[in-house]
């Protein structure tokens, strides 16, 4: 096996060529303007400042704020992804006739940029002009229109919502590859052993899936936690800061605001919170 | 055979059509919204079914802007960036699955918190690099720029696929004669045909959305979806009937496209392909 | 309108083309790029580019469309082009960019050339006062304008026998009485872009942006009458806090408010839904009768890092000059600079050219710091929803304000 041990570096190199280019090199420079005063319009003057930034941040109240803020909508939206997905992915591996049509028809949110799907919900929930107020009151279950995302509370389910539209075809498209691997003839022997549907499912498909659920739902986790396009163009982090997440602040005080050094030390605080989390998970799935 | 029909009815149909209804209301919405008059979306009390309906939103942002072509580099860019991840994720993913060596769960962990780090950071480094090649708004560059930020996920992804394969066909191969090479192509490949689709499907909506490299790195020989859709939303004036048509179209490619692979979501492919 | 438009912009360019040449000179062929933004995804700057190549033999223009996005996005295009050393030679600039832009010492003042500058006379004073950047020296010349106003539904107030509002207290007595069950009488805007509304009463109602002059007194006071128009009148709808431009010109348009603030850029989409019951008036007036509306500018800027700044303060002069200036300006749906187009100005009815002009007297802009940069874009909308929203006192709203400009 001695020849093998180069295969697999072999086999990473194209890929850890590309990422240490494109991704590496930026990212050490991200470090570095944290730990510098750098704002985007005085490129010329860019003292060090040690840690200034990051305490700057984490004495920040906002800051504070925002990763509560990013918890819930990270636990909250994930989790209810989760759930639709999965249920989506166990029905349209079932035959029926129609499945390829339902199929491709549920990658339709996930398919939408999302400028478009921030401007559709946004539209839907405008107090005057918005379908979900209309068919509420048509339909009597409210008794007059609601300013959804003008309250904090619900402007908040509201961005969840979105969200979760658009990434529950994620985890459907992703469970249903992995639901292909596990072998017909296991839920057979089940079936002889006269086991039910519900015990079919807990102990076939979850144990088959396992894998492919823990990966999916890491890299979701990853992805919504990072996420701020939607949240931007529905509330802009309003009303107030109540959907502001963390990588909304980071994106408005380096992006907008210019101040590169401290969106970067924003950065790479938020990076080192998730990688914690990540290897956390980790570690706790390897386990079990 | 009655209740067997409406077992799948009740049990599985209804079930998908509930969820179907979910996913599709929203856009639906802006389909009908793209059919109507412009003046028809400000009027109120709302009015939930046109009076008229009109094609001319879809004729102006077809003849008349440069949306038709802004679909194609669309394609043209996810279509790279599904290529150029596929070709790098698969190997990888072999690499991480099959093997165990010194380093690899760092690596591992190091390609995830690549994406942990806001891609928005990156953007003006990769500007200045990408400038000073000359690649500037140039398809390659787009390209390049999605296939970063894609393949962490996609070789996750794509490992934990080739987990699931078992490693007893692995070793059943090899028995027969064959090379690590042999295997993976003859044995690993046709098995991963679903995390192929799965994880294609990914790399292609990843890269379809994307707006920020779009911008920042290309713009005027390549001009994708999103940045057209953004420049519909002005200072004075929102372009509504343009963004509502441009929406129901652009939502199309990724749709085709997995209908045209979902049919190689189909199970029992490693059924009895290790017996005895 | 469009099919319209069009046909004067072709008719008016073939005009334009058509006027004697100035006499060619021997030049090498310079390229020059220039970056801009319309709203109107079919209006087009060929015709003008053509026109100015046809009389300015020697000189390529490269007209390059970037997506406005809310404002951000053109502007970090151009930053960042800038400072990656790949920035255009000229573009549409805002003062909202000027603080910005001068931090980075991008831009290549003009002063010469304006000053030697055969159409200069055609500008007012009072533009060319407004675009002197903080140090004395010019490095914005003014293309177009909007000047925000007050819409009002003047059918309702003439149902209701109502008085035209021209002071705050004749404001807020027409916003009360035109407040029913699914009406409102002010569609106030609380999200991004809402400063213009309060600068209107608050800046325009006694308090000032000086040491001081965001907590003294009268400032206060003002600041909390502003807020009261949501918490304590109601004349707002429920959606106000958060409510940005989409939602206020669509209120309007949906007739669900009976006033709110825009300028001119929308005032043919109005009509077209309202036709004549909306009109225009200059904002009102505070108690002291000082007064604010917010003046919003176009302009043209070259850079610095430019190769050929002669040609491109030449294009950017053709832009502001004349008949090319209306040109443009009908293609922006905003107001022309130049005195002699906007004396036989139609593009727009009559009634909102007129309040435009009526409201310049009180035209004014915030200044260009950076300091306003972040009032803008986060400090405004965020201190005020929560204000709004009853989560802070109106006055610590101020005080937060007085901070991030004062320390």
């Amino acid at each position: 096996m001695r020849r093998d041990a180069a295969i697999p570096w072999l086999l990473l190199a194209p890929a850890l060529a590309i990422t240490t280019v494109l991704v590496l090199v930026p990212a050490a420079q991200t470090i570095w303007m944290s730990l510098h005063d750098v704002v985007l319009f005085r490129p010329r003057s860019a003292p060090f400042v040690g840690l200034a930034n990051y305490a700057k941040a984490l004495g920040d109240p906002v800051f504070w704020a925002g990763l509560l803020t990013s918890v819930i909508w990270v636990v909250v939206s994930v989790g209810l992804q989760f759930a639709l997905g999965l249920s989506a992915a166990l029905l349209l591996n079932r035959h029926f006739a129609w499945r390829g049509v339902a199929r491709a028809l549920i990658v339709v949110p996930w398919a939408l940029p999302s400028v478009i799907i921030g401007l559709i919900w946004t539209w839907m929930l405008d107090f005057n002009l918005g379908l979900i107020n209309e068919l509420g009151l048509r339909l009597g279950l409210l008794d007059h229109p609601v300013a959804w995302l003008s309250q904090p509370g619900t402007a908040f389910a509201a961005v969840i919502l979105a969200v979760v539209w658009q990434g529950f075809p994620f985890f459907a498209v992703t469970l249903l590859a992995g639901l292909q691997a596990i072998p017909g003839e296991l839920y057979e022997a089940a079936s002889l052993d006269g086991a039910g549907g519900f015990s079919k499912f807990r102990h076939v498909t979850l144990p088959g899936i396992a894998g492919v659920m823990t990966t999916a739902l890491l890299l979701r986790m990853i992805w919504v936690a990072n996420s701020l396009d939607l949240i931007l163009v529905m509330t802009g982090g309003g009303p107030g800061t109540a959907t502001q997440t963390l990588p909304l602040h980071a994106f408005l005080t380096a992006w907008s605001g210019g101040n590169y050094g401290q969106g970067s030390a924003l950065a790479v605080l938020l990076t080192l919170l998730l990688l914690g989390v990540v290897i956390a998970y980790l570690v706790r799935s390897r386990r079990t | 055979m009655k209740t067997k029909r409406l077992k799948l009815l009740f049990g599985t149909e209804l079930p998908v059509v509930a969820i179907l209804m979910f996913a599709l209301v929203p856009w639906g919405w802006m389909v009908l919204s793209s059919l109507r008059p412009e003046a028809d979306l400000t009027r109120s009390p709302l009015q939930l079914l046109p009076d008229t309906l009109t094609l001319a939103n879809h004729i102006e942002l077809l003849a008349r802007t440069s949306f038709a072509q802004n679909l194609r580099d669309s394609v043209i860019v996810a279509a790279g960036a599904v290529a150029l991840g596929l070709l790098l994720s698969l190997p990888a993913a072999y690499a991480f699955s099959r093997f165990r060596f010194v380093g690899r769960n760092t690596l591992m962990v190091q390609f995830l918190a690549i994406n942990m780090f806001p891609v928005v950071m990156l953007i003006l480094p990769l500007f200045v690099l990408l400038r000073q090649f000359g690649l500037l708004d140039t398809y390659f560059a787009l390209i390049a720029g999605h296939a970063t930020f894609t393949l962490p996920f996609a070789i996750w992804l794509m490992t934990s696929y080739v987990d699931g394969i078992p490693v007893d066909l692995d070793h059943a191969a090899a028995i027969d004669g064959a090379t690590r090479w042999q295997v993976m192509r003859l044995v690993i490949l046709p098995l991963t045909l679903p995390g192929l689709v799965a994880v294609g499907i990914y790399l292609f909506i990843a890269s379809w959305n994307e707006y920020l490299f779009a911008l920042m790195l290309a713009g005027r020989n390549v001009r994708t979806v999103t940045v057209a859709l953004q420049s519909f939303i002005g200072e004075n004036q929102i372009q509504w009937g343009l963004l509502m048509a441009g929406g129901t179209l652009v939502a199309m490619p990724a749709t085709i496209l997995f209908l045209l692979t979902q049919g190689r979501l189909v199970g029992g492919l490693t059924g009895g392909a290790v017996k005895g | 309108m469009t099919i319209a438009r069009r046909t004067v912009l072709a008719g008016a360019t073939a005009a334009l083309a058509a006027a004697p040449l100035a006499a060619p000179r021997a030049q090498k062929a310079v390229t020059i790029r220039w970056w801009y933004h319309f709203d109107d995804p079919k209006a087009s700057p060929d015709a003008l580019v053509a026109a100015f190549e046809k009389q300015n033999p020697g000189i390529k223009v490269q007209a390059e469309s970037i997506p406005w996005g809310g404002g951000g996005d053109y502007d970090t295009r151009l930053y960042t082009a800038l400072i990656a050393g790949n920035g255009p030679d000229a573009a549409m600039v805002k003062f909202q960019n000027m603080s910005r832009l001068m931090e980075m010492e991008a831009l290549a003042p003009l002063d010469k050339y304006i000053d030697a500058w055969g159409a200069k006379a055609d500008i007012s004073d009072d533009l060319w006062k407004l675009h002197r950047a903080p140090d004395g020296k010019r490095y914005y010349l003014p293309l177009q304008y909007v000047v925000l106003y007050l819409y009002l539904r003047q059918d309702w107030f003439a149902e209701k026998k109502l008085a035209l509002p021209t002071t705050f207290e004749s404001f807020l007595t027409a916003a009360k009485a035109l407040t029913t069950t699914d009406r409102w009488g002010f569609g106030l805007r609380g999200g991004s872009g809402g400063h213009d509304f309060w600068a209107t009463f608050v800046l325009g109602g006694g308090a000032s942006l000086t040491k001081g002059g965001l907590v003294s007194a009268p400032a206060l006071a003002a600041n909390t009458w502003f807020i009261d128009l949501h918490r304590t009148h109601h004349v707002t709808p429920p959606s106000a806090p958060t409510d940005g431009f989409l939602q206020t010109v669509n209120n309007m348009k949906a007739g669900r408010t009976a006033m709110t603030i825009h300028h001119i850029g929308s005032a043919n989409d109005m009509v077209a839904a309202l036709g004549d019951t909306i009109t225009a008036i200059p904002v009102p007036r505070g108690p002291q009768g000082g007064g604010w509306t917010t003046y919003g500018d176009g302009s043209s800027a070259v850079f610095a890092a430019s190769a050929n700044p002669e040609a491109a303060w030449k294009w950017i002069a053709f832009l502001s000059t004349g008949e090319a200036n209306a040109i443009f300006a009908k293609a922006s749906a905003q107001l022309p600079v130049t005195t002699s187009s906007l004396k036989t100005w139609d593009a727009q009815p009559r009634r909102f050219i007129e309040a435009s002009a009526a409201s310049l007297p009180i035209a004014q802009v915030l200044p260009s710091t950076t300091q306003t940069a972040d009032f803008t874009r986060t400090v405004w909308p965020q201190t005020t929803q929560k204000a709004l929203l009853g989560q802070i006192t109106p006055d610590e709203m101020m005080k937060t304000f007085d901070k991030l400009y004062f320390g």
